[in-house]
């Protein structure tokens, strides 16, 4: 079965083919905020190159965030429309969880941090566990200095990984002493390694059952005294 | 903080010009008034002044204009369609860090928005082209270029 990996969650428009043996089509974009325009032609040439015809494909994967909205709901909106026309079904994945993974045989506590823009960001931590890695907090959404006061609580050997690591390096060292790893991106290549395992298990959902991880503030009604008054 | 008094459109399309030499990519600048204070006008010569040659035109009913044009890319927002702060997430303003974002009648929603430079005008009542202009940074973004602004309004 061929899983097919979509990840938009971030700047880079990230596409993967997989079949059992692994990756076998790696297709990455970094255009800015062009997901839109470069996602669909991303997939079209993976599977070209790849000789995957769509009828092939068994399981879409996607990057449901937390990250940049803008880019995310590309990439949540092609996975979904794909899999509802190929009747095939969705595994929806973490960012933070996609970028750790490439450091599943770390020994040091792994911190994924996404640059959420104007001062905050997502960040989650997790631990290394044989093949995977799995999740020791649900994803937050802070600021660098709340990601410090946690590090410096943990007391943990550490290593970060992600844009908003790598945007706020100086800031976090500054607080707490820890190592960083290259990557700034999620790629759709851990996005496919992950989601093969979970497919052939069948832990996935219905194209209409995903959903967006997007760690808003509450929704609150705009106080709008001034346009009242004009 | 620095207030001013403007005598007409052409000093409100000079003050947005010098601002404009201060802006950079990725800064936020609120615009706050009633309807009529200036701040499309504000935008039209802070637009004119990074070059865009496009006409600078109020996106109350698009909600966000942007402009490539200039020397570098502007985005022009106005938020006062908006009801609930869970639609200035669906638009993603604070994820436009690719240019400089102008957001008129953004005091509303300034927490969301992150540092800013605030530009308050308001109408002076007994002269229908004066206006008087408060501007403030908000954040160490703004803190840092304040004293070169404030001696270039001087």
């Amino acid at each position: 079965m061929i899983v097919l990996g979509i990840e938009t969650a971030t700047p880079r428009v990230s596409v993967a083919l997989a079949d059992h043996d692994g990756v076998v089509a790696l297709v990455e974009v970094d255009a800015g905020r062009r997901h839109a325009e470069t996602l669909v032609p991303a997939i079209e040439f993976a599977c070209r190159h790849a000789d995957v015809t769509l009828p092939e494909i068994g399981v879409v994967a996607v990057d449901v965030g937390p990250g940049l909205f803008t880019g995310m709901r590309v990439g949540i909106a092609t996975a979904k429309s794909l899999a509802q026309a190929l009747e095939i079904p969705v595994v929806p994945l973490s960012s933070l969880l996609v970028l750790a993974h490439p450091l599943r045989n770390d020994e040091r506590t792994i911190v994924s941090v996404v640059d959420a823009r104007k001062g905050e960001i997502f960040y989650g931590f997790f631990r290394s566990a044989g093949d995977h890695v799995h999740a020791l907090t649900e994803p937050r959404c802070g600021s660098v200095d709340e990601l410090v006061a946690d590090l410096v609580g943990r007391q943990q050997s550490i290593i970060c990984v992600g844009d908003g690591a790598l945007r706020y390096r100086e800031q976090i060292v500054d607080g707490y002493r820890c190592d960083f790893a290259d990557a700034a991106f999620p790629s759709a290549s851990a996005l496919v390694a992950i989601a093969d395992k979970e497919a052939r298990v069948e832990k996935w959902v219905a194209a209409d059952d995903v959903a967006a991880l997007y760690l808003r503030k509450p929704d609150a009604e705009i106080n709008w005294s001034t346009r009242e008054s004009a | 903080m620095i207030t001013r008094t403007l005598r007409s459109l052409a000093e409100t399309h000079a003050l947005a010009a010098r601002i404009a030499e201060f802006a950079r990519i990725g800064d936020v600048i609120v615009l706050a008034g009633e309807m009529g204070a200036g701040k499309t006008a504000f935008a039209q010569g802070f637009g004119r002044a990074l070059g865009v040659t496009e006409p600078v035109t109020s996106p109350t009913f698009n909600v966000v204009h942007s402009y490539d044009s200039g020397r570098v890319r502007l985005h022009h927002a106005d938020v006062y369609r908006l009801e609930r702060t869970g639609e200035l997430d669906d638009l993603s303003l604070a994820e436009l860090e690719d240019g400089i974002l102008l957001v008129e009648w953004g005091d509303v929603v300034a927490s969301s928005l992150g540092e800013h430079l605030e530009i308050v005008l308001a109408r002076v009542d007994d002269d229908d082209d004066a206006r008087i202009v408060t501007i403030k940074p908000i954040g160490p973004r703004w803190n840092a270029r304040w004293s070169r602004i404030e001696a270039a309004l001087a």
